[in-house]
């Protein structure tokens, strides 16, 4: 009887001692910002940059297919059923709580974490591996200002950016599809409008920052956390999207 | 006068291997030979605080960098110079951010000093002409040039070499230490330097003030010219 639960307790005491290594880690990056020298702002300036271009630039336009067609396919579906029942101003509310507020942002948090939290993963293990880390800090410098701190604020700026082009091309896609489906554009942006609340763009923003939080925190460690092999790599990169992901769920479950 | 460098009683790992006690004084080369499961290549980890010795205690200028706090660690690692075998350069950076990079981050110098400090460096290790390559574009001997450049960005007093020479001419050698060395005065060369590896070229040895090896049983012994 004892056994299960010493290895529940075990189990449940170093998951939490990893979550508070992570908290550790990203607190200590975060005030690594307050000693960078300005000719060492300037290089993680440009590494961020770089980093917001492959992360955000690049994956634009897979973000707006999906958000195109997940809201085509729910207004589409939602029009046609709700306007049996009378019900068509519930799309309003669709559109802002299911699509905007919730499934933008966990959907651009999963894709980037995919896209991005993997390359972020192997990159830095890569670094570990070659000995540039070491390098790093041997040179007195700290590895998280150089190659933690622009990966974070890139993925905090490149989840919201790209939130804003999921909710965008969202809203415009439902307005499609319910046109294409007899509603017309002044009904459509009324009752999105009238949807609309001041806690749904708060929320929506606040979930962006978590989520960038978590996309840019959790494959950094994860990639930091290699030893010398190289077979460790893609295990760094697959647990690093997989811890990813399962952040992002917890953490849209706690705003919910 | 407080040894730049000194290992005090330290094993260096090796099967069988005994606590090694060495110094590097001030202005002299010393040089720690042996074979490459000797253990030695672990003395610039744990000199730099970047591990901490089994036993005993490697002091930087008196100080046993392992133990200061993170934030005065790496400040302290900036008066050593450091050279890792392999190089380690930054392979997405160019051999000019490579050794710009500790200056970057290090230093509270503008933009334009550091600029002109590269110049200097990569003029003085002769790799200007290829300063814009990245370390895979350009050869062995160039990226060495790079690493022992970036090594003494922040002209220290103390240079840590690890099989600093391997894959090089004794000639490209012997001029790579001369500029390690940073000059000769009558008390000697202007910084302490430890250079670890398996061999020297011969060349180099009567500029090298001491020369130790470790014996297979783990000793460590002064050879003699």
């Amino acid at each position: 009887m004892t056994d299960p639960l010493s290895r529940l307790g075990g189990s449940t005491a170093r998951r939490l001692s990893r979550l508070g290594a992570l908290a550790r880690f990203g607190f200590g990056a975060l005030r690594s910002l307050g000693t960078l020298p300005a000719a060492g702002r300037s290089v993680a300036l440009r590494v961020t940059l770089n980093q917001i271009r492959f992360t955000a630039g690049q994956a634009v336009g897979l973000i707006v297919l999906l958000s195109g067609i997940l809201s085509f396919l729910v207004i589409s579906q939602a029009v046609r059923e709700l306007g049996r029942i009378g019900a068509t101003d519930l799309i309003g509310t669709l559109i802002v709580v299911v699509i905007v507020r919730e499934l933008g942002p966990l959907i651009t948090a999963l894709a980037i974490a995919g896209r991005s939290g993997t390359a972020i993963a192997s990159e830095l293990a890569t670094n570990r591996v070659m000995g540039e880390v070491r390098a790093l800090e041997a040179m007195g410098i700290d590895p998280r200002q150089y190659l933690v701190l622009p990966r974070l604020g890139a993925c905090l700026v490149s989840v919201f950016v790209l939130l804003v082009v999921f909710d965008v091309v969202a809203v415009v896609a439902g307005f499609a599809a319910a046109s294409f489906n007899g509603m017309t554009g002044a009904r459509y942006a009324e009752i999105v409008l009238q949807s609309l609340s001041a806690r749904d763009v708060w929320l929506t923003v606040a979930k962006a920052l978590a989520f960038g939080l978590i996309v840019g925190l959790v494959p950094s460690w994860f990639g930091l956390s290699v030893r010398r092999a190289s077979t460790e790599i893609p295990v760094a990169a697959s647990r690093a999207t997989v811890t990813a992901i399962v952040g992002i769920f917890l953490c849209a479950a706690l705003f919910g | 006068m407080t040894a730049p460098l000194a290992f005090e009683g330290v094993p260096l790992g090796g099967r069988g291997s005994q606590p090694v006690t060495l110094e590097v004084p001030a202005r002299e080369t010393v040089a720690l030979l042996g074979d490459e499961d000797s253990g030695i290549g672990r003395l610039g980890g744990y000199a730099l605080g970047l591990d901490q010795p089994p036993a005993g205690r490697a002091l930087v200028f008196g100080t046993e960098i392992s133990r200061l706090p993170e934030r005065e660690r790496l400040a302290f690692r900036r008066r050593v110079g450091y050279l890792p075998a392999g190089d380690a350069l930054l392979q997405n950076l160019s051999l000019r951010d490579n050794v710009a990079l500790p200056l970057r981050f290090g230093s509270a110098a503008t933009t334009r000093e550091i600029e002109g400090r590269v110049n200097v460096m990569l003029a003085a290790v002769r790799v200007a002409a290829v300063g814009g390559s990245r370390p895979a574009r350009a050869n062995e001997e160039e990226c060495r040039r790079a690493a022992f450049a970036r090594a003494m960005a922040f002209d220290p007093a103390l240079l840590i070499l690890e099989q600093p020479f391997d894959g090089l001419t004794a000639r490209t050698a012997a001029e790579l230490l001369e500029f390690a060395r940073g000059g000769e005065s009558a008390e000697g060369a202007r910084r302490a330097i430890l250079i670890t590896g398996q061999e020297l070229p011969g060349l180099l040895l009567p500029r090298i003030e001491r020369v130790y090896r470790v014996s297979r049983a783990g000793a460590v012994e002064r050879e003699t010219a």
